[in-house]
């Protein structure tokens, strides 16, 4: 995936700025920064989320695999289809049962021809993610009745049974108890062997736990891209030096 | 200190008496429409007679008249009330929609006299000649459609009173509705969900919600008076269908009353009818809120 030139406001604010990147592809690419510098802005910019905010304004190009998913001539539900997305808070759709959860996307864009296939799908999705051992004696439950990291890795197996390119997901451990959040680390390096993952946090260590490469954004400018080893040890930026130290943010 | 006990007590004052206005009802309910259940027995709701002279009462006509009125309220005000809120909620623009939700809270607070006045002059006759006699003369085969009809009729009842509960229904559903997290959204388009597919969701989210709308107002239309006998026809026989004129039990009584203290056992009947509409609008409110009860406990 490669942004080029994206910038975005909301009215008249301009909270992204120039961004260009490139992500390559099988690695976990995290975006740090304090909150309110324009990470869930640019992660919505990605999968096009961003228009269901009226204000939102953007202009630039997102390529994934060499199309640019703001081009006319293509379709948003198709651009969203390409991305799985995990959100900041736990959102299973809590009245529909953990199997319906799962396999709604597969359903809505005609993934699977039959019955068992969707089961298939749905246990292969879960298994992904982790769940499968916790739910399967009962999928029909409400997914309202599973604990908040359950929730979330319901969330993470909804997403890749969508079969998308890229797994986006916006401080996924943000609201959890650190036992469930570790949990979710883990999967997030099991799932990058066939997915590329891009990870919004607001918290370095994190970013330096599980990515690869990892992008400094701060008041809406990238301010470094780089390998996380590197980012982390030798800074080029005199910002990112204070951030990954803990002083900014 | 001092107003705090004074404000203490006048909440125990004000519960303690809604308890005893409640229980008189009850009471008063049951001890005045004693005589004829003593006397007919269960004959008293499962016949169908009404005649004062002889002093002859089986009200289950005017029973059916309230449960036909009310399914056809209910069928015409749901899929409406869905509509109109998701169109205000989703699809009109701000000023419109605070004019268009400020026209239906109006119309929820009309006094129902104004409504029947209108379904009377206006609404009876135009069904009559748009709706009624064309589903008859086309397919009045089908047993619902089979009797000719006049303008005041089941159907009409059933009409207005949809016409009625739609602003409330239509309320309730439309809180529910932008009450529902935008996170909830954000996962629903995030799967390539178009806005049909959304709002399809959105509605399964907030069943409960629509349940309890739509029971609470059903039990309204079970209770609404003055309206539906302007337009409801009031005769009592059983409905052959929904075309029929007929009965509920609220406009029986409504048009009842004035002579009943004439006859012996017509108070006691009018308050037996009574005594079942009390009986049947418990159970509608009961349900609605045990729903809108599992609504909240479900977030
Ligand atoms: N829906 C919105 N409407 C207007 N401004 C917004 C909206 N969402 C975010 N912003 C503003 O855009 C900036 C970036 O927000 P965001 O992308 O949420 O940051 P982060 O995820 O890094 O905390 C903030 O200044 C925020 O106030
Ligand atoms: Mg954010």
């Amino acid at each position: 995936m490669e942004i080029c030139d994206l910038n975005v406001w909301y009215g008249g604010n301009h909270v992204l700025k120039n961004i260009n990147l490139k992500i390559p592809k099988n690695v976990i690419f995290a975006i740090m920064g304090p909150s309110g510098c324009g990470k869930s802005t640019l992660l919505r910019a990605m999968n096009r989320l961003l228009e269901l905010n009226p204000t939102a304004k953007v202009s630039g190009q997102v390529m994934v695999d060499g199309i640019n998913i703001y081009s006319d001539k293509i379709d948003v539900t198709w651009v969203r289809r390409q991305f799985g997305m995990v959100f900041q808070i736990p959102n299973p759709f809590p009245h529909l049962s953990i199997y319906d959860n799962v396999a709604i996307g597969p359903k809505l864009n005609g993934l699977t021809k039959s019955k068992s296939e969707l089961d298939q799908l749905v246990r292969w999705a879960l298994e992904k993610a982790y769940l499968w051992d916790e739910v399967k004696d009962d999928l029909r439950r409400p997914a309202a009745a599973l604990s908040g990291g359950q929730q979330q890795r319901l969330c993470i197996a909804r997403a890749i049974a969508l079969k998308p390119r890229i797994i986006l997901m916006d401080e996924p451990t943000a609201n959890l108890d650190p036992v469930a959040a570790m949990k979710i680390e883990e999967l997030m390096l099991e799932l990058k062997e066939d997915y590329t993952i891009v990870i919004v946090t607001h918290n370095p260590q994190q970013a330096a736990r599980v990515s690869d490469y990892v992008a400094f954004l701060y008041l809406g400018e990238l301010v470094e891209v780089g390998e996380t080893s590197q980012v982390f040890t030798r800074p080029i930026n005199k910002l990112t030096e204070k951030y990954v130290v803990g002083r900014i943010g | 200190m001092n107003t705090d006990k004074a404000f203490r007590l006048s909440l125990f004052f004000f519960t303690i008496s809604s308890f005893i206005i409640v229980a008189s009802i009850v009471v008063s309910l049951i001890a005045t429409s004693y005589p004829i259940f003593m006397r007919d027995g269960l004959s008293f709701i499962i016949r169908g007679a009404w005649n004062p002279v002889r002093e002859d009462y089986g009200i289950l006509p005017a029973l059916l008249g309230t449960l036909i009125t009310s399914a056809i309220a209910i069928a015409i005000a749901l899929p409406l009330s869905i509509s109109l809120a998701v169109f205000s909620s989703e699809l009109i623009p701000g000023k419109f929609k605070i004019i268009m939700n400020n026209i239906s809270d109006l119309m929820a607070s009309l006094p129902s006299v104004i409504y029947g006045l209108w379904g009377l002059f206006v609404l009876a006759p135009i069904l009559h000649q748009f709706v009624m006699m064309p589903l008859h003369t086309h397919l009045g085969f089908i047993p619902l459609f089979s009797t000719r009809p006049v303008p005041t009729n089941l159907f009409t009842a059933g009409v207005l009173l949809a016409i009625m509960i739609v602003p409330f229904a239509s309320s309730v559903i439309r809180e529910a509705y932008s009450a529902i997290p935008y996170y909830l959204k954000e996962a629903a388009y995030s799967l390539g969900m178009n806005r049909w597919e959304v709002i399809r969701m959105m509605l399964g989210y907030i069943k409960s919600a629509i349940f309890a709308g739509t029971f609470l107002a059903l039990g309204r239309a079970m209770g609404e008076t003055v309206a539906v006998a302007m337009v409801v026809g009031n005769i009592m026989r059983f409905p052959k269908s929904l075309f029929d004129m007929g009965y509920t039990i609220s406009s029986l009584i409504a048009s009842q009353f004035p002579n009943a203290e004439v006859y012996e056992f017509m108070v006691p009947a009018l308050y037996g009818g009574a005594f079942m509409l009390f009986i049947m609008g418990l159970a509608i409110n009961l349900i609605g809120f045990s729903m809108m009860r599992r609504m909240v406990v479900h977030r």
